[in-house]
């Protein structure tokens, strides 16, 4: 469906991206996942054909030019950026959104009414969007995209600045639409929404790719062992009482707590649960995509 | 066509969206037509009587007829008021002059001989003496007709007669055979009273002292009738100016808030968009160039000299200044950078091309700059088809320029955009 094949961009000295190469099959949710400066946006822009790579190419449905109209009726970008008319109200956004791609009559109507329902807005559709919350603007920057039901949904850090509730409406429109088999590529520095929405995920940091798949392999792979607290009953007298049921490392018995390190948590908690020893509490520690990205470019996420 | 249409009437909500925009483009310029015309042309461009004060101090019924027949001439704005304030207004400049009615005004018009002091007393500034005696003659003109006035009523007539006849019998110094061809004469026209019935005595009264025949003979002007000639062709472009420094502001702010970007990710080219804006911007243009044609035709009554030439005279400043337009927007990143630069650029413009004040009034040595600006151009060419006597041919000189400077910013400016784009 999308193959990026060593992308490059350079602004003057600085350089965007450097020979960033990724595939995604359709009805996949890919994700962008680096801090803010590695890249993420200068990638959506050049698969989007926003800007033009010093080098490399991007392939959408096997077409190499993303400013073809037919290619472009099949992208719908949310861009970061607030990119609606506030001095409109909602319904004069998407009518007027709606129009530029070709929508007119019932079907126009029908599809503004679908996605006001969506976004949570059918009540406030006449009002002037100047006077809508944070969270408000960007679920319309969000249904704008929407509109001519694209296949492809490119969305570059559509929940900054937003707040709970709004993220989760957003989420849960990602969602349908990876239920609808829409193929999504998302780009966030939060890891909790890559952990959340997306099937793959590509680690960028300073215009590379880190590395990429799914969460669960990356974390394994990158994200370092799982930490678990078990809490006794009883006081054991020895550790080499509880030793045959450790499936990790470095064990530490301090008192009633035991301590210790696994790449395998699941499997660990069902050795202890059968050592007939009695626990009062059990805490795991897994690793998750910021011990990735720590792990793998040596700087947390949000430094 | 469609979408570029859509866009533009976009453009065209979002503009009218903002009550301040909605005076920047049509209210401003107005003002400005108004405001220049009005001092222009002094009292509002309409002929003016020579405004006097007048005392009347004898109030007798000849008196009250007088001034009655000074407020129906059209060369005369009469005021009535007491001595020593009409005395004052002369003094300072209200008024050019006060026109004291002194006591016993009304008796001495029917004294045979009248010896005494003038009943009529003029205050006046002495260095206008060519005014002071023109009023004089009005003044004396409308003594006669008041008098011929009385004329006409018979009985007073016959009362009168009978009083210098009898002023003529008891002057002693008058000459017999004098006071014999009067006394003949008063004879007479008693026989005449008693014989004419009131028609033919009426009309023989009726009628001008002296009456003279007028022909409107207009001088031949090489220059605007009026004022708001000058005024309105500044206006219209001033508010062209403002189109296109709003839409050139526009089209910034567009690109800052993404929107830009995202029309660029639909199916319709960069040249949709900005073919878009364009035309927002041209219609808005046209729509303060109609607003202030209907304002200057309808309520000033100004002349058009050639319709035809002013209406493609329009077409081609507003071309010009959606071309300037689409260069101004690529003047900043931001709004503020963008608007500061345009507005400084078309300030320039504008105090050369007589944006501000006319070229009629600028100093030779700085006529020859006034070449370079757009606005020197648009106002010529707009006066050409309000009251310059220019032919086609001759037109077509400013209509080249203004369409090559459009023309070149236009084609510049996407080119610039493109660039930063990339």
């Amino acid at each position: 469906m999308i193959k990026v094949e060593n992308l490059k961009k350079r602004y003057g000295k600085t350089v965007a991206l450097d020979g960033v190469s990724f595939e995604l099959a359709k009805g996949q949710t890919f994700g962008l996942l680096g801090p803010n400066g590695a890249g993420k946006t200068t990638a959506i822009k050049l698969l989007c054909g926003l800007l033009k790579p010093d080098e490399g190419t991007v392939m959408l449905d096997g077409k190499t030019d993303p400013t073809l109209i037919d290619v472009r009726m099949s992208l719908g970008m949310v861009p970061q950026s607030m990119a609606i008319y506030e001095e409109l109200s909602a319904y004069e956004n998407l009518r007027f959104f709606g129009r530029m791609y070709g929508l007119s009559g019932r079907k126009l109507k029908d599809r503004i009414q679908k996605c006001l329902e969506i976004a949570g807005l059918a009540n406030r559709s006449k009002e002037r969007s100047c006077n809508f919350s944070g969270g408000m603007k960007r679920r319309l920057n969000m249904i704008c995209s929407l509109l001519h039901e694209p296949p492809v949904l490119l969305l570059d850090e559509p929940t900054v600045g937003i707040d709970p509730q709004s993220r989760n409406l957003i989420f849960d429109t990602i969602e349908d639409m990876k239920n609808q088999g829409r193929t999504t590529i998302y780009t966030t520095h939060y890891m909790e929404e890559a952990q959340r929405l997306c099937d793959r995920v590509a680690i960028l940091d300073h215009g590379k790719i880190m590395d990429i798949d799914s969460v669960e392999n990356l974390i394994a792979k990158h994200g370092g062992p799982s930490h678990i607290e078990a809490e006794l009953a009883e006081k054991l007298t020895s550790p080499e009482k509880i030793r045959p049921f450790i499936d990790g490392q470095n064990l530490n018995l301090e008192d009633k707590t035991v301590r210790f390190q696994t790449t395998r948590p699941m499997e660990a908690l069902a050795k202890l649960n059968h050592s007939g020893l009695r626990f009062r509490s059990l805490k795991v520690q897994t690793a998750d995509l910021e011990d990735v990205f720590l792990n793998l470019t040596g700087r947390r996420l949000r430094d | 066509m469609k979408k570029v249409m859509f866009l533009a009437l976009k453009d065209l909500r979002v503009l009218f969206s903002n009550k301040g925009n909605i005076f920047f483009v049509f209210g401003y310029p107005a003002l400005f037509a108004l405001f220049f015309g009005a001092i222009f042309s002094g009292s509002g461009g309409q002929p003016s009587g020579m405004k006097i004060a007048v005392v009347d101090q004898d109030k007798s019924e000849f008196s009250q007829l007088y001034i009655s027949q000074l407020e129906s001439y059209e060369a005369l704005r009469v005021v009535p008021m007491e001595r020593d304030q009409a005395i004052d207004g002369v003094r300072k400049g209200k008024f050019f002059a006060a026109v004291i009615l002194k006591n016993g005004f009304g008796d001495k018009l029917d004294r045979m001989f009248n010896n005494e002091q003038s009943a009529i007393e003029i205050a006046s500034d002495p260095s206008r003496k060519m005014e002071s005696q023109y009023l004089q003659g009005l003044l004396a003109k409308a003594r006669f007709e008041a008098m011929a006035k009385k004329f006409t009523d018979r009985n007073w007539m016959a009362g009168q007669v009978e009083d210098w006849r009898n002023e003529v019998k008891s002057a002693n110094d008058l000459d017999s055979q004098q006071a014999k061809l009067l006394l003949g004469f008063f004879d007479a026209y008693d026989a005449l009273l008693k014989d004419v019935n009131d028609e033919n005595f009426q009309m023989g009264f009726d009628g001008d002292i002296m009456s003279f025949a007028t022909m409107d003979v207009s001088r031949e002007r090489k220059g605007p009738v009026t004022s708001f000639q000058i005024t309105f062709p500044q206006a219209m472009v001033w508010g062209i100016l403002g189109c296109a420094a709003t839409f050139a502001i526009s089209i910034v702010q567009e690109r800052r808030r993404g929107t830009f970007e995202r029309l660029r990710l639909g199916p319709i080219g960069r040249a949709h968009i900005l073919a878009g804006k364009g035309l927002a911007c041209f219609i808005t243009c046209a729509s303060v160039v109609c607003f202030l044609f209907i304002g200057a035709k309808i309520i000033f009554k100004m002349p058009f000299r050639s319709l035809p030439l002013f209406i493609l005279a329009a077409a081609c400043v507003i071309l010009c200044f959606v071309g300037l337009m689409m260069f101004i927007c690529t003047l900043g990143r931001t709004e503020q950078s963008a608007g500061g630069a345009g507005w400084a650029m078309f300030m320039v413009m504008a105090m050369l091309g007589g944006g501000m004040i006319p070229l009629l009034f600028m100093p030779s040595w700085l006529k020859p700059f006034s070449n370079i600006s757009p606005v020197k151009w648009s106002i010529f060419a707009l006066e050409g088809g309000i009251w310059r006597n220019l032919t086609f041919i001759e037109m077509l000189r400013p209509f080249a320029v203004l369409l090559a400077i459009g023309t070149a910013a236009f084609i510049f400016g996407v080119m610039m955009l493109a660039r930063q784009d990339k």
